[in-house]
This record gives C-alpha cells, sequence and structure tokens, in this order.
C-alpha cells in the first residue's frame, strides 16, 4: 500500500514535469526564427505551396492550440512525422518540393522506438567497462585513505574527467582502426562495433564512479557495525564485499539517477563521433537539420526515462536498504 | 559553523583557530600536492595564452601554403623550431592557435560558470529562505530543467540561433543553473534555522537583508569552491559544441573546431587533431586537480576533520 502511495505520487510528479518539458521545448521551436513549412517544401518552392503546407500541418494556428494539439496526438501515442525523412530511410535533402518521395514522411516513434536498442546496448555495455575499471580502484581507495590507493584514484579520477570524449573517440578510433586493425570504429555491422564508442563512454562516466565509491566507502569503513563485524568474526573479504560495498552502492544508485543527463550529452557525441546509429546521432542530425518533431519527440522521451530511471533508482535503493523511506 | 564550541576549533590551536572557514578551505587546499600543481600549470598555460599570441609574429588565422603539414618537434621530417606544435592543412601555427583557443574556452568557461553560480545560488538561496509557493515554483521549475539534457538544449538553440560567445555563455549557464539552485537551497534550509538568522530577525532585519548580507556569506563560499571543477566541464563542453560546428565559428580557432578540422586530415597529419587535444587535456588536467583539491579541502573542513 506504501509502495502504490509511493508509485502514485512520483508518476504525477513525473507527468508534471513531462508537461513542462514538453511545453518548454514546444515553445522554444515555435519562437525561433525558421518556418517549418518553408523547409520542408525546400527554397524553390512557390509561396503558394509554403502556405498550403502551414495550413495542413495547422501552423497557422495560435501556439496555445497547436499545443492542445500535439498533447492530444501524444497521449494517442502519435509524436507525429518527421519533416525530412521519408518512410524509406534516406533523407530528402534538398530535392525539388514536388517530388513524389516528399509524401511519405516517418513517424518519429518508430524512428525512435527504431534506434533505442542499439543506444541502450552502448549505455549498457560503457556501464559495464566503467564498472569493471572504476570498481577495483574505488573500493581500494575507500579502504585505505591517504595510502598510495587514494592517491592513484585521485590521479586517475581527474585525468579521465579531464579526457575530452569527442578527441578520445578520434584517438582511439585511428589507433585501434587504422593503424592496428583490431576494432571496427565506423557506423554499426555488429556487436564489436559497440566495443570502442562503449569504452570512450565508460571513461567519461568512470570517474564519478570512482569518487563515489571511495568517498562512501571510507564513510561506511568508519562506522560501528564494521568495527563489530571484526569482532563478530566475519572474515575481512565479507565484511568488504557484504557491509561496505553494499551500504556503498546506494550513493551510487543515486548518482545514476542524477548523471543521466551528463551521460546521454556524452552519448550523443560518441554516437556523432563513431556514426552509430543510435539515438544520439538522429537528434543531432534532427537539430543540425531542424526537423522540430524529432527533436520535440527525443527531448520528450529522453525526460521520461529520466523520470523513469529516477524512481527506479528510489526503488532500488529501498529494496538493498529497507531503513530507506521511498 | 561559527559556534566557538564547535569541533573544527577544537583542534587548530592559536591564530589559526580565528580564521573563518573560507580561510581554512583555502589554507587546507594550498597544503595538498595536486593542488599547487594544477595551479602552477594552469598559470603557465593562461600566462602563455595571454603573452604569446601578443608577442609573436604570426597570426593565428593566416594562411601560409608553403608551410602546411608541418610536424610537430622531432616529429617526421622537416619539423622545425617556428613551429613546436606543426601546421595545419592550411599552413597555420598550431601552438598559436591552441593558445587563441584557450583563451576563448577559458573565458566562456569562467563566465559561464560565473552566470551559472548568480542565477542558481540567487534563485536557491531565495527558494530555500522564504519557502512556501516561492520554492514550490522554483523548485519545479529546476526539476524541469534538470530533465531536459543539457546538450539537447544547447544544440537545439546555437543550432538555430548564430552561436558567438555570449550566446554560447548565456545557453550554457541557462541549461546549468538548477544544479547550484539545489545546492544552495538546501545550504539556505539548513542555514535559516539558527540562532543568529533568528536573532536578525526578532531585530527587524528584512528577508532581502538577511539573505544578502549573512546567508550568502555563510552559504555561498563552500559552492564557489566546487565551482572551479565546473569550470573544467564547461570547457569540455565548448569544445565539443566547437566539434560539432556549433561553437564560436571559423577563421577564429577554438579546441573543438581545430580538432574538427584536423579529423580530416588523420591518416596523413595525426597531429592536427592530436595535439590541440593533448593541450586540452593538459588544461583540464590541472583545472580539475586544482578543483579536486579545493573540493576535498571544503570536504574536510565542513566536516571537522581539518
Amino acid at each position: 500500500m506504501h509502495l502504490l502511495s509511493f508509485l502514485t505520487r512520483r508518476l504525477l510528479q513525473g507527468a508534471i514535469v513531462l508537461l513542462i518539458v514538453t511545453f518548454a521545448i514546444f515553445t522554444l521551436l515555435r519562437v525561433v526564427p525558421g518556418d517549418p513549412a518553408r523547409l520542408i517544401v525546400g527554397g524553390m518552392a512557390p509561396d503558394e505551396v509554403v502556405e498550403q503546407q502551414a495550413e495542413a500541418l495547422g501552423l497557422n494556428d495560435p501556439i496555445p492550440v497547436q499545443f492542445a494539439r500535439y498533447l492530444g496526438d501524444i497521449f494517442q501515442g502519435d509524436l507525429g512525422n518527421s519533416f525530412f525523412r521519408p518512410k524509406s530511410g534516406a533523407t530528402v535533402g534538398a530535392a525539388a518540393f514536388d517530388d513524389p518521395t516528399r509524401g511519405d514522411r516517418a513517424e518519429v516513434l518508430s524512428l525512435i522506438l527504431g534506434r533505442i536498442p542499439l543506444t541502450f546496448q552502448l549505455a549498457g555495455l560503457a556501464v559495464v567497462f566503467a564498472l569493471v575499471m572504476s570498481f577495483p580502484l574505488g573500493v581500494a581507495a575507500g579502504l585505505n585513505p591517504g595510502k598510495w590507493q587514494d592517491k592513484l584514484a585521485f590521479f586517475t579520477g581527474s585525468v579521465f574527467v579531464s579526457v575530452p570524449n569527442f578527441w578520445l573517440g578520434i584517438v582511439l578510433a585511428q589507433i585501434f582502426s587504422v593503424n592496428l586493425g583490431i576494432l571496427p570504429s565506423l557506423g554499426y555491422k555488429g556487436f564489436e562495433y559497440t566495443i570502442l564508442p562503449a569504452f570512450v563512454l565508460a571513461v567519461g562516466i568512470s570517474p564519478f564512479i570512482i569518487r563515489t565509491l571511495s568517498v562512501s566507502i571510507a564513510q561506511v569503513m568508519q562506522e560501528e557495525f564494521i568495527a563489530m563485524a571484526s569482532l563478530r568474526g566475519l572474515k575481512r573479504a565479507r565484511i568488504v564485499g557484504a557491509h561496505a560495498i553494499r551500504n556503498a552502492s546506494i550513493p551510487l544508485l543515486n548518482l545514476f539517477g542524477i548523471q543521466m543527463g551528463a551521460l546521454l550529452g556524452v552519448l550523443l557525441v560518441v554516437e556523432l563521433i563513431f556514426d552509430y546509429p543510435g539515438l544520439g546521432r538522429l537528434t543531432i542530425n534532427a537539430v543540425l537539420q531542424r526537423d522540430f518533431p524529432i527533436i520535440q519527440g527525443v527531448a520528450i522521451f529522453i525526460s521520461a526515462i529520466f523520470v523513469f530511471i529516477n524512481i527506479a533508482v528510489d526503488l532500488a535503493a529501498s529494496y538493498i536498504d529497507p531503513r530507506l523511506e521511498y | 559553523m561559527t559556534h566557538i564550541d564547535s569541533p573544527l576549533y577544537q583542534n587548530n590551536t592559536g591564530a589559526s583557530a580565528l580564521k573563518t572557514p573560507t580561510q581554512r578551505m583555502l589554507s587546507e587546499a594550498w597544503a595538498s600536492l595536486a593542488f599547487k600543481f594544477g595551479l602552477g600549470i594552469f598559470m603557465l598555460l593562461l600566462f602563455g595564452a595571454l603573452i604569446y599570441p601578443e608577442l609573436s609574429s604570426i597570426d593565428p588565422t593566416k594562411i601560409h601554403i608553403r608551410a602546411r603539414f608541418v610536424p610537430p618537434l622531432f616529429m617526421g621530417e622537416d619539423w622545425s623550431w617556428a613551429h613546436p606544435l606543426g601546421t595545419d592543412h592550411l599552413g597555420r601555427d598550431l601552438f598559436l592557435r591552441c593558445l587563441v583557443g584557450l583563451r576563448y574556452s577559458v573565458m566562456i568557461g569562467v563566465c559561464t560558470v560565473i552566470f551559472m553560480f548568480i542565477l542558481g545560488c540567487g534563485l536557491g538561496l531565495v527558494s530555500g529562505f522564504k519557502g512556501k509557493l516561492t520554492d514550490t515554483i522554483i523548485m519545479r521549475i529546476t526539476d524541469a530543467q534538470l530533465s531536459i539534457p543539457m546538450i539537447i538544449l544547447a544544440i537545439t538553440i546555437l543550432g538555430i540561433s548564430r552561436p558567438t560567445a555570449p550566446a554560447i555563455i548565456l545557453v550554457l549557464g541557462l541549461a546549468g543553473w538548477p544544479l547550484y539552485a539545489r545546492v544552495a537551497r538546501s545550504a539556505a534550509l539548513s542555514e535559516k534555522t539558527k540562532e543568529y538568522i533568528k536573532g536578525q530577525r526578532v531585530l527587524g532585519a528584512s528577508d532581502w537583508r538577511i539573505i544578502t548580507l549573512f546567508v550568502a556569506p555563510a552559504v555561498l563560499p563552500p559552492i564557489a569552491f566546487v565551482a572551479v571543477l565546473d569550470v573544467a566541464a564547461i570547457m569540455i563542453f565548448e569544445s565539443i559544441l566547437g566539434f560539432i560546428g556549433l561553437g564560436i565559428q571559423p577563421p577564429t580557432p577554438t579546441f573543438g573546431n581545430i580538432i574538427a578540422d584536423g579529423r580530416k586530415y588523420l591518416i596523413n597529419s595525426w597531429w592536427i587533431a592530436t595535439m590541440p587535444g593533448v593541450f586540452l587535456l593538459l588544461t583540464l588536467v590541472s583545472l580539475n586537480l586544482m578543483g579536486s583539491a579545493m573540493e576535498n579541502a571544503r570536504n574536510k573542513v565542513l566536516k571537522g576533520t581539518a
């Protein structure tokens, strides 16, 4: 019952946040210069065609009316159609306004859903890499505060957080794909194409994990129950594994909730560098082409993921540590 | 923190006990090797960026087609002392371009963080101190803003408007203030209940007077200590924008657009894309070492172990 009221409350709050986000992005894209109707039909089209297109898209109505209509569509699961991407896949670019392929524009929802699995695969592998890299460093630092392990973790974290990810991507692609020829790095034809981008992403995430782990483990190790545990005859490995790390993983979980936004930023850039056909590349291309429905759709979608992950984080935290309230 | 009987003061002896928390944080940070190291490198780079382009007779945007693709020192065959980091595809000196890029990068980083700090902390303090409806409204705006990824907001706005330095500062600042607002709010909430603030109220001080004269000076310095880390983060962000083509526009060199240019010549002239990256990395490491040392010092002082 308690759980149910927590979920209702958080989902309601999440819905409000989503509504604000939708409104903000929608308004922002309407007030900036650039006429979508003109963009769709192309620069060569006569004014009547532009006008006709604007009327067909409902762009001549006041913004609140357009927004209400957009919201209505969202509730029916329709995020609108892309301005430029046809269903067939190729971008239309600057083709003539009476080009027949223009009619069939791809649905934003299916574009996003088509890209999501690849992006999740990349993000998932990156998190695995990051955990593998940071756990030894972070735990060792937390167990030996002030010693060389601590300094090593501090220094590694400072260097990793300073690496410009797009540059690292270029350098690694040059070394591993061009010079050594071990790993592919452009496009996506199989799982091995995920490895390099995931590694670059992992370098971006691991400083935060190292830092949080070392700080929170150092803190937990000072607690009374840790001292008591060795009196109770528990082995060191069990004390660290079952008591220290378990307690230190709560701040780590919270970190994931907070750092999602930053993670997404890196993800976008990494996908762009490696030409990885995920959500990020879709977004950047949409922004550069001013494909408003896609930008809106992605922003709303990402905010929704953000809201859900934060709810999931709170649930998981209270599962690990039952003392925590929802 | 201003209570004389707090454990912070018992550990200290004599004159150091009279220092304010901010001074103690500074001296604590100064005591760490990482801070001195980072500060040293950063000052050196900054000094170089301010002086060298003025003294050098070479123009960073001047095209010199005969001297193109010169490799960095001791690499390849025809390297020269005139171009320590080599030249790019148009024969422009990379060292000079990196230094000029560094100027813009640091300028944008510092200005953005100051802007974020003022906006975020201002709203956060008011929100935490006033409470009630003001608090609810500001915090819901913060939540909404936090759930729009900074990068999408930034590229959307910059992709549509013309990317100039003030526009970039404005956009990055607008995207980054909510975190400051949250931290300042929670600090203000805990400060609000302290005796001396209640005393001010009894004396009849207005909310604004209490916020600006008492809460802000007590709450802001620890937040400012961590802001150095954000300067580095914003500098990376600025270079990403430059790389996508949404930063300060060429021919003005920035780390992002030099690397984006150099990427096309990667196979034959690896240094064009690599050197600016190393340069940026060095700058960011120095800033981050400094920032992390300051953060550690702050945590120690706040926890009362220093």
